[in-house]
């Protein structure tokens, strides 16, 4: 048989059938039906990354707005969905999606596991926070608003009554908000629920929970804490519609309804989503800090209590959002009181990621620049939200741009600052090639210096009384200097952003090759190949330690001797 | 600092890992538990607050039948599982089935006491807060045990056909843990509507 | 990793879950279902559709057995290698504490100076308002006036005057704060560099009275107004030197702060801690 010929002359086609799908079309398919983590993770990746410049235009748009007095660059009802937009796209369609990619592409990585615990339900879960997002957007088409056709919600991204109830919201654009946000909000469950089941039951042997990254650990309490803080936006979400659609009374005033309750619930939602969103950037603060300082993090277990700390107490303290409603003066003590307590664990992690870093051989590659960068502005994030945690303090500054500048802080400072240290950190790993160290400088000092020009600016134009909210103002307030040294801050930002999507095209062609350790690391994700093989690990991993790769790399003095 | 290096625990030893499942289930009851939290909360704020009439006193009947109905068949539930567990298929795809029974007379009590509270005391869900309030805590509690019916069904129809077999018992446990757990919150929506709130 | 451990361990494909489209079938239904909502309910029977059958094809694709995919394995040798072999061990040096006393006063201290402080600070302030304002109650009530119910700007007379919520509110504040402080000099007075009476008996106090004169204006200048500033540094200062006499007079005791670990938590070992042992024992 084998000295024969087949009867037909020619060559046979020996390539196994996956290696011939490179049509456009065969890639994207493999994508959409894909129940890979990795290739989900980085779809929410860049989900996230695509809303992100989305959001940040909205705000460019709001900036130049706001850049000159009695200005008129867009119109009222535009400047109200825009911050509306903004403000709900960079929370549930940038912030949420970071979370799970990061959960995603690294958790399985770090545990030694295969995949993640369910992959079909993390499938449909990317889908319905993407699809959520699509349909979100899709109102600016499609939603007959409060000013006739074609309008997004603009009610404010935390919709309070009465503002939403039927009769000063007619048409569909605060249902877009509502049903959206509940589209993406199941999205958020699966996530969640995917992610505790991930960590508590996939883990490779030896990976006890006292031996799990610090990034593990912070995403596993996330992926639990998610489950609390989502659910109940969905159920005052529920309630809003069943007063919009079925003519129910939960927030109508008329009948006995309470305003102030929809207030509650959204922001014993509200609040804890902040935490939600910052975790993840502690998480990456835990990694890139260690590794780039060539030690161990500081304080394991500390850092672990923290971060359950920080979730249980954030539970308790939602009606800081609400001290200008006129509570009691001991539900005000009460929530100023569990307020500054969030000061003590945070305070912990701060001085544990400074203690990781002192005596340490600090490398300044661009993850750990962000990561420095983040420290700093962190702290002075927290210092500004312990003064409006007091309540006097809150009374004079309440819905002035000093609180949109605090929470900014946050999100941007902390958040933001370290989502790029984190892309920086494992681009390497998703793709093979390291990203540009020289564009990655310039990103970094743009960003940064953009950054401070425009938040730190506008805490003082808070103090001097300017409103939130506001569409324009008149010359003669004295805030226009400082809001054009805001604005101008803002395209600073907007340039970094873009140098910032530019080197991660130019990096995913052209990047130098990485190798599976370009950061000498320590932990599982870096001992696979770059990118990882879809099985992710040929053999199953053993752990000894919380550092796996120190152990293999220096087997004079592995760490699980001191166990 | 001086360490001590230790003898390393033998990593060969076993390794244990929660199932799963009912991590995920678990996960799942934690989110369902903080909506229904959330409707309770509204519930109980609510308490006394309509405007006008008609109040809880005047039209609400205290369902007991339907509650030992619906309790009972967490029992029954148990004793199916237990029964899968020892590979008895008959008993059961009995229990089973009695469970689905006891559910869906729940079930129907409720769409009784709806419609007497529609037609008979004209409460709707836009009467009054009251009846937002009601109709929702209890709206959500029944769409829970639907959810729940179909699911039971489904098994149920699966174990008629054989192809449920003693191997699914894990899975089958996850599911009866939903079904505890849409029990146990009706306790909690029996406690608010009917005694702490009538 | 560990593969060169155990090399035999793999198997030459691995079972992963099959990709499927179900996921997203299932989850654009549930997106058109509640799309529907905000346009026809023509969308919503599509996404409800579209559910069902996202549903059943997802259903079959876990039931009765998880469909999987061989994905063939391709043992790379990942070799795991530094090029920083230096490592050190970061030894906390003997003397890179807090400096903390070696000795101290016991805590009982504090309260029994506070306490004689708080004696002390009474006969100033009583006889200010004997010759001031021919009252004892004076400067009872300027203490406790928070108390008393109802007051909005008293008159001198009304201050003069007995009030026992005055009198329960001013001794509560006046004795809690006496021990407080007390407390804190117990505490600071051996960490004070030389003369600890001259510094916590006379200078600190007039630090805070100062401080307190420079903000009460602020704070509150209706009370401000009636305070003899001249008195309260009198008393103060006769708190501060009596307190200040009694604690100092009382027997110093070693710090455990100093001491090691092991016998701060009270182990046992021999070799541990046998010079320390005599000074040890208060």
């Amino acid at each position: 048989m084998a000295d024969q010929t087949l009867p037909i002359h020619g060559a046979l086609d020996l390539t196994p059938p996956r290696e011939s799908q490179h049509t456009l079309l065969d890639i994207l398919h493999d994508w959409v039906i894909t129940v890979d983590h990795k290739k989900l993770g980085l779809m929410y990746m860049m989900m996230a990354i695509f809303f992100l410049l989305v959001a940040g235009a909205e705000a460019i748009c709001i900036r130049i707005q706001l850049a000159v007095p009695n200005n008129h660059f867009i119109s009222p009802q535009t400047f109200n969905r825009l911050f509306t937009m903004h403000g709900t796209t960079m929370v549930f369609l940038v912030g949420m999606p970071l979370v799970f990619a990061w959960a995603n592409y690294i958790v399985p990585l770090q545990i030694g596991a295969r995949d993640m615990a369910f992959p079909r339900l993390n499938a449909f879960s990317f889908w319905l926070t993407f699809l959520g997002g699509i349909f979100l957007y899709y109102s600016f088409i499609g939603g007959p608003g409060l000013y006739g056709t074609g309008s997004a919600p603009d009610v404010t991204w935390w919709a309070y009554a009465p503002l939403t109830a039927k009769a000063f919201s007619p048409g569909h654009a605060t249902d877009y908000w509502a049903l959206a946000l509940i589209v993406t909000g199941f999205g958020t469950i699966g996530g969640g629920i995917n992610i505790m089941a991930t960590v508590l039951s996939m883990r490779c042997k030896g990976m006890t929970l006292m031996r799990m990254p610090l990034f593990t650990w912070l995403m596993f309490v996330n992926g639990a804490f998610v489950l609390i803080v989502i659910t109940p936006l969905t159920a005052a979400q529920v309630m809003l519609l069943i007063d919009r659609y079925l003519g129910g009374h939960f927030f109508d005033t008329q009948a006995g309804g309470s305003a102030t309750v929809w207030m509650h619930f959204f922001w014993i939602f509200g609040h804890p989503e902040v935490y939600v969103l910052v975790f993840p950037a502690f998480a990456i603060a835990s990694e890139v800090i260690q590794v780039f300082s060539r030690k161990a993090i500081f304080g394991y277990p500390a850092m672990v209590a923290a971060v359950v700390g920080i979730a249980f107490v954030s539970l308790g303290v939602w009606a800081h959002h609400m001290f200008t409603i006129g509570m009691t003066s001991a539900g005000n003590a009460f929530f100023v009181l569990s307020t500054s307590l969030v000061g003590i664990p945070t305070g912990i992690k701060i001085f544990n990621w400074l203690a990781t870093m002192w005596g340490g051989k600090i490398r300044f590659a661009t993850p750990m620049l962000f990561c420095t960068a983040f420290l700093f502005q962190f702290l002075c994030a927290g210092l500004t939200g312990i003064m409006l945690s007091v309540a006097p303090w809150d009374w004079q500054l309440h819905s002035s741009y000093f609180v949109i500048a605090h929470f900014h802080y946050v999100l941007v400072g902390a958040i933001v600052f370290n989502v790029f240290a984190g892309i920086y950190y494992w681009f390497p790993k998703a793709t093979g090639r390291m990203m540009s160290e020289t564009l990655g400088k310039w990103h970094f000092w743009l960003f940064f210096i953009g950054f401070h020009v425009t938040f730190d600016t506008m805490h003082f134009v808070g103090f001097e009384g300017m409103p939130r909210w506001i569409y324009t103002y008149p010359a003669d307030r004295g805030w226009q200097h400082l809001n054009l040294v805001v604005s101008i801050g803002g395209v600073i930002q907007a340039i970094a952003v873009l140098l910032f999507a530019y080197n991660l095209i130019w990096s995913l062609f052209k990047g130098k090759i990485a190798g599976n350790d370009p950061w000498d690391a320590w932990t599982l994700e870096w001992a696979t190949s770059s990118p990882p093989p879809i099985y992710n690990f040929a053999t199953d991993p053993v752990v000894r330690s919380r550092r796996p790769l120190w152990d293999l790399k220096h087997p004079e003095d592995p760490d699980w001797k001191y166990d | 600092m001086s360490a001590i290096p230790l003898v390393p625990a033998s990593y060969e030893q076993e390794w244990h890992l929660p199932s799963k499942g009912r991590v995920g289930m678990y996960g799942l009851i934690i989110a369902e538990s903080a909506i229904f939290t959330i409707f309770v909360v509204a519930y109980v704020y609510y308490i006394g607050k309509s405007l006008y009439g008609p109040t809880p006193q005047q039209v609400l009947d205290v369902p007991i039948f339907n509650t030992i109905c619906l309790l009972s068949s967490s029992v029954t539930i148990w004793l199916s599982e237990r029964a899968i567990e020892r590979g008895n298929m008959r008993g059961f795809g009995l229990w089973w089935a009695v469970t689905i029974t006891l559910g869906t007379i729940f079930l129907v009590g409720t769409g009784m006491e709806w419609y007497k509270l529609i037609y008979h005391d004209g409460l709707t869900i836009r009467t009054n807060l009251f009846g937002t309030t009601f109709y929702s805590l209890v709206g959500l509690h029944a769409t829970h045990v639907v959810i729940g019916l179909i699911m039971l069904g489904l098994t149920l129809i699966f174990t008629l056909t054989g192809h449920v077999r003693q191997e699914h018992s894990e899975r089958v446990q996850v599911l009866a843990l939903y079904w505890h757990f849409v029990d146990a919150v009706w306790v909690v929506v029996f406690t608010v509507v009917y005694i702490v709130g009538r | 990793m560990s593969d060169q451990k155990n090399p035999g361990s793999h198997t030459e494909t691995i079972h992963l879950p099959a990709p499927t489209a179900w996921p997203l079938v299932l989850a654009f239904g549930a997106t058109l279902l509640f799309a529907g909502l905000v346009t026809s309910p023509w969308i919503s029977v599509l996404g409800g559709i579209l559910m069902i059958s996202g549903a059943v094809g997802w259903f079959r694709q876990v039931l009765p057995h998880e469909v999987h995919e061989d994905i063939p394995v391709v043992v790379e040798e990942v070799a795991l290698t530094t090029t920083r072999r230096q490592v050190e061990k970061i030894v906390i040096p003997e003397g890179d504490r807090a400096h903390l006393p070696l000795e101290t006063y016991p805590i009982i201290s504090g309260i029994k100076g506070g306490l004689a402080g708080g004696v002390a600070m009474i006969p100033p302030a009583l006889l200010y308002g004997l010759i001031a304002q021919h009252s004892i109650w004076y400067p009872v009530n300027l203490l406790g006036g928070a108390g008393v119910a109802n007051w909005r700007n008293p008159s001198t007379a009304d201050i003069a005057a007995f009030h026992w919520q005055g009198l329960l509110v001013a001794s509560a504040i006046h004795w809690t704060t006496c021990v407080l402080v007390g407390l804190l000099y117990g505490a600071m007075l051996p960490m004070l560099p030389r003369r600890p009476i001259l510094l916590g008996g006379v200078i600190a106090p007039v630090l805070w009275t100062g401080l307190l004169h420079s903000v009460m204006g602020i704070v509150n200048p209706v009370l401000d107004e009636h305070i003899a500033w001249g008195w309260f540094l009198v008393s103060q200062v006769a708190y501060g030197v009596t307190a200040g006499l009694v604690v100092a007079r009382q027997e110093r005791i070693r710090t455990t702060q100093s001491l090691p670990f092991a016998m701060r938590v009270g182990l046992e070992t021999p070799g541990l801690g046998h010079e320390h042992s005599d000074e040890g024992k208060h």
